[in-house]
C-alpha cells in the first residue's frame, strides 16, 4: 500500500516536472518556428550583426538588423548589475553586521518590498525625477543609457540584497563565536571573514539580477528613448524587450516584420540562456579549484 | 442474448447523443451573444471603450434596447493592442470588429475576405507640436514640408539652424514607433522615403509623446489632434504649409496630415451589434469622439 502511495507520488512529481521542462522547449520551439521566416530572409548574419532597424516596407528596403539592440540591451543591464552589485553587497553587510535583529527584521521587509513594485511606476519615477534632473544638468534630452541603468539598478537590487543578505547571514552565525573568542573585532570579521566568504552567494545573486534586468521591459523603455543608434553613456539607446514590445501590437501579423520581432526574442533568451550557463560554468569552476 | 442487449444499449446511447448533437445545433441558430468584442487600435480603444460604457449605463440589460432581445446583461469589451491587431483579431475570429487608426491594407483587406466593411468613425490629424516656452513660436507662423522634413531626418540638428535668434541647443525629436499609424501618415505626407533620424525618442503612446513635448522646452514631434486639444496650454501647433490644423481645415482636407478612425468587420451584423453600431453613429456617441479629441466623421 505504502510503494503503492510512493509510486503515484513520484509518478506525479515528474510528470509535472517533464510538463515544466516540456513547457521550455514548447517555447523555444514555437519562437524558432516563428522566426524561421525572417532568419531565411534576412539572414542569420544580418540579423546579429546588422546596425540598421528599419521594419517599414515604405523606406526603400526594410533593415532588420538588431545588433545596437543587442549592445544596448547588454550595456544597460551590465551597468545596472555594477550599480546594484556594489550597493547591493554593502547593503547586506551592512544589514548583516551593524544592525540588531529587531532593526534589521524591520528593514528587510521594506527592501522586499522593493520588488513588488510596478515596472511602470518606476517608469514614471524614472522619467520625472531621473530624466528630469539629467535635462535640468544639462542636457537635452535626459533619456539616456545612463539613466535607464539607475532605475534598472534599484528595480533589481532587492533581488540583490535578499539573496547575498541571506548567505551572509548564515556565515554570521558560523563565525561570531569563534571570532568573538578569539579576539577578533566585529568589523575585521565583516570585512576579512564574511565578505570573502559570501563571494558565491554574491555570485549567484548576480547570475539572477542580470537575467532580470535583461528581460525588464516597461521602466527601461520609459526612460531610454528608443532609438537604434550605437550605444553610449549618455546618448539613447533601445533594448530588445522593448521594441518587442514597441512594435509587436503594430506590426502585421506574418509579416517578414512580425517574425523579425519573434527572431528578438529568440535572442534575447538565447543571451539569457548563454549567460546563466556561464555563470554556472564559472561557479563549477571556482568551486573546484576551491576560491570560494 | 447478451449480444441483442449490448447493441440495444450502443444504438439507444448514439441516438441519444444525436438528438444531444441537433438540439446544440439548433441552440446556435438563435443564440443570441450578449457581448461585443472590439480589438485593436490604441488611438480608437479609449472611444470605444467610453461610448459602449455610456451605452452599458443607458440601457443596462439588452431588453431594455430592443424588446425582441433576451434580458441579459450588455458586455461591450475592448482590447487595445495596436492598428496592426484589428483585422488579425478578426480574421482570427477572436474579435467581433477590429480597430485601426489608418488605411486598412490590401493584405489585411483579403485575409477579411468577402463580407469586408468598413465603419469610419472619426478622422485623427497630426499636428507638429513644441513647447510653448519655446521661443519659435515668436518666430515662426508656419513650417513647410521642406523644412519639417529636414528637422525630422536631422539635417536641422540645432534651434539655432532654424532662427538665428535662437539658443544653441539640439532640438530632440519625439516620434512613435515606425510601424504605428501614426508614423505612417506621417511619411506619406511629410517625410517621403527621407529616413527619420535615428536619434529621435520612440514613445510608446501618444500621451507620453505630449507629454514629452510638454516637459521638455526643446522637443518637436508630432502630437495627435486629440493629445494637442487636452495639452493646448503647454503645446503650440504650427500651421503646415499655411494650414492650420483646425477642425474645420481637417475636415475640408486642406490639412493633409490626417488619417481615418474606424473599425471593420467581416461578416454582416447581428442584431445587437447593429443596434450598438446605431449608438456610435448617433448623437451621444458623437458627443464621445469629440470629448476625446477626435473629429467626427459623421
Amino acid at each position: 500500500m505504502h510503494q503503492a502511495k510512493d509510486h503515484v507520488c513520484r509518478l506525479t512529481v515528474m510528470l509535472l516536472t517533464l510538463l515544466s521542462v516540456g513547457l521550455l522547449l514548447f517555447l523555444v520551439g514555437f519562437m524558432l518556428r516563428q522566426s524561421f521566416p525572417a532568419i531565411r530572409a534576412v539572414g542569420l548574419y544580418e540579423l546579429l550583426f546588422g546596425t540598421e532597424w528599419r521594419p517599414v516596407i515604405y523606406q526603400d528596403v526594410p533593415q532588420y538588423g538588431l545588433f545596437y539592440l543587442v549592445l544596448s540591451t547588454l550595456y544597460v543591464s551590465a551597468l545596472a548589475v555594477l550599480f546594484a552589485l556594489v550597493i547591493g553587497v554593502g547593503c547586506a553587510l551592512f544589514l548583516t553586521c551593524a544592525v540588531g535583529h529587531r532593526l534589521r527584521a524591520l528593514l528587510v521587509p521594506c527592501i522586499d518590498l522593493l520588488a513588488g513594485i510596478p515596472s511602470v511606476v518606476y517608469g514614471f519615477v524614472g522619467l520625472y525625477v531621473v530624466v528630469r534632473t539629467m535635462e535640468r544638468l544639462g542636457r537635452a534630452a535626459g533619456e539616456s543609457i545612463l539613466a535607464g541603468s539607475i532605475v534598472l539598478s534599484v528595480m533589481i537590487l532587492p533581488y540583490m540584497i535578499s539573496s547575498c543578505l541571506h548567505t551572509m547571514v548564515q556565515l554570521r552565525l558560523r563565525f561570531e563565536k569563534a571570532s568573538a573568542a578569539l579576539g577578533v573585532s566585529h568589523w575585521h570579521m565583516a570585512a576579512e571573514l564574511i565578505l570573502p566568504a559570501s563571494g558565491k552567494g554574491i555570485l549567484i545573486s548576480t547570475a539572477l539580477a542580470a537575467g532580470r534586468a535583461m528581460g525588464e521591459t516597461m521602466a527601461v523603455m520609459m526612460v531610454m528613448g528608443n532609438a537604434v543608434i550605437r550605444p553610449t553613456l549618455l546618448g539613447k539607446g533601445e533594448t530588445i524587450s522593448a521594441l518587442i514590445a514597441l512594435e509587436m501590437g503594430t506590426a502585421e501579423v506574418g509579416s517578414l516584420h512580425f517574425s523579425a520581432l519573434y527572431a528578438a526574442g529568440l535572442l534575447l533568451l538565447v543571451l539569457l540562456l548563454a549567460i546563466h550557463l556561464g555563470f554556472s560554468l564559472l561557479r563549477r569552476r571556482l568551486n573546484r579549484e576551491g576560491v570560494l | 442474448m447478451k449480444h441483442v442487449k449490448s447493441l440495444s444499449a450502443f444504438v439507444l446511447a448514439l441516438a441519444m447523443i444525436l438528438s444531444l448533437c441537433t438540439a446544440c445545433g439548433q441552440q446556435s441558430d438563435d443564440d443570441f451573444r450578449p457581448r461585443i468584442h472590439f480589438c485593436g487600435s490604441t488611438s480608437l480603444a479609449p472611444v470605444i471603450a467610453s461610448i459602449g460604457a455610456s451605452f452599458q449605463e443607458e440601457y443596462g440589460t439588452w431588453n431594455n434596447v430592443d424588446s425582441s432581445f433576451p434580458d441579459a446583461a450588455i458586455d461591450i469589451s475592448v482590447t487595445s493592442g495596436g492598428s496592426g491587431d484589428g483585422p488579425s483579431s478578426v480574421a482570427d475570429g477572436t474579435a467581433d470588429f477590429g480597430m485601426l487608426a489608418r488605411d486598412i491594407k490590401d493584405g489585411e483587406k483579403e485575409a477579411l475576405g468577402e463580407g469586408y466593411t468598413a465603419y469610419l468613425v472619426a478622422y485623427d490629424a497630426l499636428t507638429i507640436s513644441v513647447n510653448r516656452d519655446n521661443p519659435i513660436v515668436d518666430k515662426l507662423d508656419q513650417l513647410s514640408t521642406d523644412t519639417i522634413r529636414k528637422i525630422f531626418s536631422g539635417e536641422l540638428a540645432y534651434w539655432d539652424e532654424l532662427d538665428d535668434s535662437l539658443e544653441h541647443k539640439e532640438i530632440v525629436l519625439v516620434i512613435r514607433d515606425l510601424s504605428g499609424g501614426a508614423a505612417e501618415v506621417f511619411e506619406k505626407n511629410i517625410m517621403q522615403g527621407t529616413p527619420i533620424s535615428a536619434n529621435a525618442i520612440q514613445s510608446p503612446s501618444m500621451g507620453a509623446l505630449a507629454a514629452k513635448i510638454a516637459e521638455n522646452p526643446y522637443a518637436i514631434g508630432y502630437a495627435g489632434y486629440g493629445v494637442y486639444q487636452m495639452n493646448k496650454a503647454s503645446l503650440f501647433a504650427f500651421p503646415v504649409n499655411g494650414a492650420a490644423p483646425t477642425e474645420e481645415n481637417i475636415r475640408n482636407g486642406s490639412y493633409t496630415m490626417q488619417r481615418p478612425v474606424q473599425f471593420v468587420t467581416n461578416r454582416s451584423l447581428t442584431a445587437a451589434e447593429q443596434a450598438f453600431c446605431d449608438y456610435i453613429f448617433s448623437d451621444a456617441g458623437r458627443r464621445i469622439v469629440r470629448e476625446n479629441g477626435y473629429l467626427p466623421a459623421y
